[in-house]
């Protein structure tokens, strides 16, 4: 029987204190962006730029809900979300520490030893670790858990071979969070598998190739691992439990505002492009847009108040992603409809015109990364106990 | 959800989920109003949700009166629950005495002559025939109130065949003028709010609906439910129907901090966004209601209908997304697009 109950969005408002916090990233952020071009900016958490990761760190704004004692700020999952959706919005290059703050520190702090804490989440929180992904492989996509990329035990730690795919970042990255196999795992193909935190810098055997996407840029790799030794300490978490934290890692891959604001700058800029011509028509349908961005920020807000106090949201997460992501990913379309003006690539064409050149052209990839819209519906029916 | 809220939600639930079924509404949409559910929702203040204790009410907030303005949505309630709370707390603010029974709504400001009185067409109020009064505005921003002493019904309904006539006012004396410190159109945006929840309510019993036939209907051997294809369609009618539950219940939530009488940041941009989307989520929620459904969906033997052809009625009461979508869209181009977020977050 349906419960209505579980697919509530229960009404979070931000505490006033974290308006001040807002004031000051838009400050900080009207200066720091001044040098970005409009289309490097419309990259969002695709922009890569180590030096501003830098800035943001100094600032206290990376790491914000990790632990004190490893370099941390222990400050709310609530502050942190203000800083994110700030960046976002804002359109930051936020590429270089955006899966370490995201999805790799909160990771290494609830599963990594004390030395791991104190080895990796400083970098993290002062911007200076690139984190990359290591789930997808050549024939294992959404089917995550058919990984057969191996660890073997070895004298005094790690062999791993087999190869990792659409890595983003993996060619400059300095660590890989990966799920290998390290046991057949009987009759079950969830059990067996582990997590490692692998250093892409100081170990030999591993090859990353960059795949050139259709943008004509290559963040994404393809990383090979032949016989690299890892150290006994590589271990992330438990061995065996591999499935169940990179679930865990996986919602707050999928839960935060990034799943809605890919385009964001696209439909500003669109607002001010129609400016002087709007008829009634297309007024409705900027309108309705923005009737969407506020109900979709509603909705992100309350995934966020949600993980704040401890409640799994993760039917809520995959339901933002999924309307997140058709929002994303119509806009394109809506400004060709709207303005007759072609998209053009990076350096030619007005501000307005590269942006919708850019984003066109990486909006197919917001259904597939972070889980696919059919792997997303699936959780939403199984939610609705039909599944 | 609060005390207060679960409360109200639990007394709702127990008065419309055993009472308006698919019998009851088939009758009712020959019989007409029915006085016997009005009292018991009366007896249980639900009309009285947003009215002080002094007045006889719970004193209660919008984001509690979210809740039973939702389920008369949800239950398809041919009543006019929400248009009578709204009525009264509009007479209730301006200081004018409370008033009995069912109120009329009048979805347009109107014109006074120079002695007073008001002549004129009101078309398409909700239940114009059976109210016992009629509540608006002036044109000039006051709260204005009338009984039924000098006028004449031209009976008018909506698709959920539900009252909506045209209602005749020849010189009709006020009963009550007052000062109101609300927009001079505040009848037509605070009506947008109550139809966003009656949607939501709607959108939750269609996705109710749907998930149960689904999963009682065997086809070619299995249930319904269990393909991959009806399976995302109910998928995507939840993420509707949690997308304009959410965004209504931020916009109810907006008009308590009430910007209207401290002179802040008022409810409108939220209450425009909620019809907007509401509205919007219309034509899909219904498309694959039915579609799931298949055809008996499509009859009256089936509770199903009592729901579409109410959200296609609510669609353009007090406006449709065109319109809510316009007045976003302006808002939009008024602040530019370096301001947008900011309109969005703050």
């Amino acid at each position: 029987m349906l419960n209505l109950d579980s697919l509530r969005f229960p009404r979070h408002a931000l505490p006033s204190a974290l308006e001040d916090l807002r004031r000051e990233v838009r400050a900080f952020l009207a200066d720091a962006l001044v040098p970005y071009s409009a289309v490097v900016r419309s990259n969002t958490w695709d922009g890569f730029d180590p030096e501003f990761s830098r800035k943001l760190g100094a600032r206290g704004w990376l790491g914000m809900a990790l632990p004190k004692q490893y370099g941390g700020h222990e400050r709310s999952a609530l502050e942190r979300y203000v800083v994110v959706e700030e960046t976002l919005a804002a359109g930051a290059p936020v590429g270089f520490h955006w899966i370490a703050d995201r999805q790799s520190g909160p990771v290494i702090a609830r599963y990594g030893t004390d030395e791991q804490k104190r080895r990796i989440i400083p970098g993290i929180a002062n911007g200076e670790i690139c984190f990359c992904i290591g789930m997808s492989e050549p024939n294992s996509g959404s089917d995550l858990a058919s990984v057969r990329s191996r660890a073997e035990r070895v004298a005094d730690g790690w062999c791993v071979n087999g190869t990792k795919i659409w890595t983003t970042n993996a060619h400059r990255a300095d660590y890989m969070i990966a799920l290998l196999r390290t046991d057949s795992g009987g009759e079950s193909k969830h059990r067996g598998l582990s997590q490692f935190l692998i250093d892409l810098k100081h170990t030999k055997g591993i090859t990353a190739r960059p795949i050139r996407d259709l943008t004509g840029r290559g963040h994404f790799n393809e990383v090979v691992f032949q016989d690299a030794l890892l150290p006994a300490d590589a271990l992330l978490g438990t061995e065996g439990e591999g499935w169940k934290q990179a679930t865990a890692e996986l919602a707050f891959e999928r839960s935060g505002p990034e799943r809605y604001l890919s385009c964001f700058l696209l439909l500003s800029r669109l607002v001010d492009e129609v400016r002087d011509h709007a008829s009634p028509a297309t007024l409705a349908k900027i309108g309705a847009e923005v009737a969407w961005a506020a109900t979709l920020r509603n909705m992100s807000l309350a995934v966020a108040g949600m993980l704040n106090e401890g409640i799994d949201p993760g039917l809520q997460a995959a339901i933002v992603k999924d309307l997140g992501c058709q929002f994303e990913q119509r806009l394109p379309g809506l400004a060709q409809e709207l303005v007759a003006l072609e998209p053009t690539l990076a350096g030619s064409g007005s501000d307005y015109q590269q942006v919708l050149g850019n984003l066109t052209q990486l909006a197919p990839s917001f259904s597939l990364r972070g889980g696919t819209l059919e792997i997303l519906r699936g959780i939403i029916a199984r939610g609705l106990g039909v599944r | 959800m609060n005390e207060l809220q679960q409360i109200l939600d639990d007394s709702v639930t127990r008065l419309f989920a055993a009472r308006v079924d698919r019998e009851f509404l088939t009758a009712t949409e020959e019989a007409g109003f029915s006085a016997d559910l009005w009292s018991l929702a009366r007896e249980q203040g639900l009309t009285h949700v947003l009215v002080s204790e002094q007045g006889g009410g719970m004193n209660a907030g919008w984001a509690d009166a979210y809740v039973v303005v939702r389920a008369c949505g949800r239950y398809a309630v041919p009543l006019p629950i929400p248009e009578t709370m709204l009525g009264l707390w509009l007479l209730e603010r301006a200081g004018a005495p409370p008033v009995d029974g069912v109120i009329g709504l009048l979805p347009v400001p109107i014109a006074l002559a120079v002695d007073g009185t008001f002549s004129g067409d009101m078309p398409r109020v909700p239940w114009g025939r059976d109210a016992t009064a009629f509540v608006g505005t002036t044109d000039d921003g006051r709260l204005v109130c009338f009984d039924t002493s000098a006028i004449a019904i031209r009976e008018d309904s909506n698709l959920a065949r539900e009252p909506r006539d045209d209602v005749r006012f020849e010189r009709a004396r006020p009963l009550a003028l007052q000062p109101l410190d609300l927009p001079l159109d505040a009848v037509h945006w605070f009506g947008a709010l109550l139809r966003s929840a009656q949607i939501a309510g709607a959108a939750a019993g269609c996705l109710e609906l749907s998930v149960r036939y689904t999963s009682e209907r065997e086809q070619f051997g299995r249930l319904l439910s269990q393909f991959q294809a009806i399976q995302h369609h109910l998928a995507e009618l939840a993420g509707g129907m949690a997308s304009v539950d959410t965004i209504a219940h931020a916009a109810f939530t907006a008009v308590d901090d009430d910007g209207f009488r401290t002179g802040g940041r008022d409810a409108r941009f939220e209450i425009a966004a909620a019809k907007c989307r509401a509205s919007e989520a219309v034509e899909m929620l219904t498309r694959i209601s039915h579609q799931v459904h298949g055809a008996i969906g499509f009859t009256y033997e089936y509770a199903l209908q009592f729901l579409t052809r109410r959200l296609w009625s609510w669609r353009a009461e007090f406006g449709a997304h065109g319109q809510w979508g316009e007045v976003l869209g302006r808002t939009a181009i008024e602040q530019g697009g370096d301001r947008l977020w900011a309109c969005i977050t703050n």
